[in-house]
């Protein structure tokens, strides 16, 4: 199937999503870390992270359901796929598209592992 | 080289002892982590060899699925694993419940030590007793800069830190004198900066307790006393129920009992001692106590004699 109105390399924009599924990443990373920091800096020592480890598990939720849909985007526009057996190497628009939209799925597979690698500690660690 | 390197894997400082549940833990994490390793390493260095050697035809689909299994999906599972254990072991033994609470506050380079006795908080140092089989909740705290309790041999280590209260469990299983060290370079005498745990049944850690709270017993005519006042030591070292309240060196109401001197460096001995009141700068570098060579000889023996009789 070739994909209908994907964005054109560098000068439609296209590249944006290479870089919002690890910016999803890093921005779960970054606030987890300011809410823990800040909650715990704010109570006394050894105090309690049983009510921020749900915040930081459903943002990481949140953030994970925001990588799954660009997947999604990936997959329908760009005709992305996870290539094993293959390699891209068309040079032609439909060759661009299909190797950003093959990028983008391992940048999901590798933010989905980051973000519950970030998660996992909030809730096995249960105090400041 | 290996036999130098194996020294480390033995005595009272030796980590892999498993004298404490909580060194048991990390043990059997550190034994599953090598094995794996080695286990895994030879996989790979096999098949290397063998891909090398082989003459059979290659087969790219083939490598190209070991590669996305045994280089993305294995690792990932493994260290996700390996994660979560190790997250579980480290909230284990940073709980905050005990069957005891002591304190710890690190100095520079020496370790204050506060027990919860029968009448109330009272203050030691350089020398912790335990009960066996029972967890022992140590709140630390430090003083100057930074640094870290560890006793290999029970659990740990956990860092100390200025203006924070960190915390660490220790259920010891064995009897003995386990060493324990500071494990965070905190300056000139880090080295030096040691203590004793010493793990006993808990009837007489009950006794010894009761013991080491009471205040210092001195006759009031002991020539060593009146050394001790003259000088001045009661300025910065505590014995408690005596006008001597210093706060500044470690609480000497009953350093005799203890089983070192400096901090865990030196044996308790009257000669030990004796150099330590007129060479402490060579005794321990940089130490903050000065050193009293000006003591005559029967002064010096006095003192001594009266510091050895605090038991």
């Amino acid at each position: 199937m070739r994909p209908k109105h994907a964005p054109r390399v560098i000068d439609q924009g296209s590249v944006w999503i290479l870089v919002a599924v690890p910016s999803i990443w890093a921005g779960h990373f970054l606030l987890s870390y300011w809410i823990a920091a800040i909650w715990c800096a704010k109570l006394p020592a050894g105090a309690s992270l049983a009510e921020i480890r749900w915040v930081i598990a459903g943002l990481g939720a949140l953030s994970i359901a925001a990588i799954a849909g660009l997947g999604v985007i990936a997959v329908r526009r760009y005709g992305g796929e996870f290539l094993v057996f293959e390699e891209i190497t068309e040079s032609s628009e439909r060759g661009r598209d299909r190797f950003i939209g093959h990028v983008t799925l391992l940048l999901c597979g590798l933010s989905v592992m980051a973000v519950l690698f970030t998660v996992i500690p909030g809730l096995v660690i249960g105090q400041c | 080289m290996l036999p130098l390197v194996l020294t480390g894997c033995a005595g009272r400082h030796n980590w892999l002892a498993s004298a404490g549940a909580e060194a048991q833990a990390v043990e059997d994490l550190f034994w599953v982590l090598i094995l794996g390793a080695a286990v895994i390493w030879s996989l790979v260095i096999g098949l290397a060899i063998y891909a090398h050697q082989t003459s059979a035809p290659r087969k790219e689909p083939q490598a190209r699925r070991f590669i996305v299994w045994g280089g993305a999906a294995l690792p990932t599972l493994v260290v996700g694993g390996l994660l979560i254990w190790g997250m579980v072991i480290l909230r284990d033994i940073t709980a905050k419940e005990g069957d005891l609470t002591v304190r710890v506050d690190g100095e520079r380079w020496w370790w204050r030590v506060i027990y919860d006795g029968p009448d109330g908080p009272f203050t030691t140092a350089n020398e912790i007793r335990l009960p066996q089989g029972q967890t022992t909740l140590f709140r630390l705290t430090a003083d100057d800069v930074i640094h870290s309790f560890w006793v290999p041999a029970l659990g740990g280590k956990m860092d100390m830190i200025p203006g924070r209260e960190t915390s660490l469990t220790l259920t010891p299983l064995e009897q003995g004198n386990w060493g324990g060290i500071c494990a965070e370079y905190c300056g000139g005498a880090h080295a030096l900066m040691r203590f004793d745990t010493i793990v006993m049944p808990p009837d007489d850690f009950r006794t010894w307790l009761a013991a080491e709270a009471a205040p210092a017993e001195i006759a009031a005519d002991d020539p060593g006393w009146q050394v001790f006042l003259d000088e001045g030591c009661g300025a910065c070292h505590t014995l408690r129920g005596t006008e001597a309240q210093g706060p500044v060196g470690p609480d000497l109401t009953h350093m005799a009992s203890r089983e070192r001197l400096g901090a865990g460096i030196y044996a308790m001995t009257p000669e030990n001692l004796s150099r330590w009141i007129t060479d402490t700068d060579r005794m321990k570098p940089e130490v903050d106590m000065p050193a009293y060579p000006h003591l005559s000889g029967a002064e010096l023996e006095a003192l001594v004699t009266f510091l050895m009789s605090l038991e």
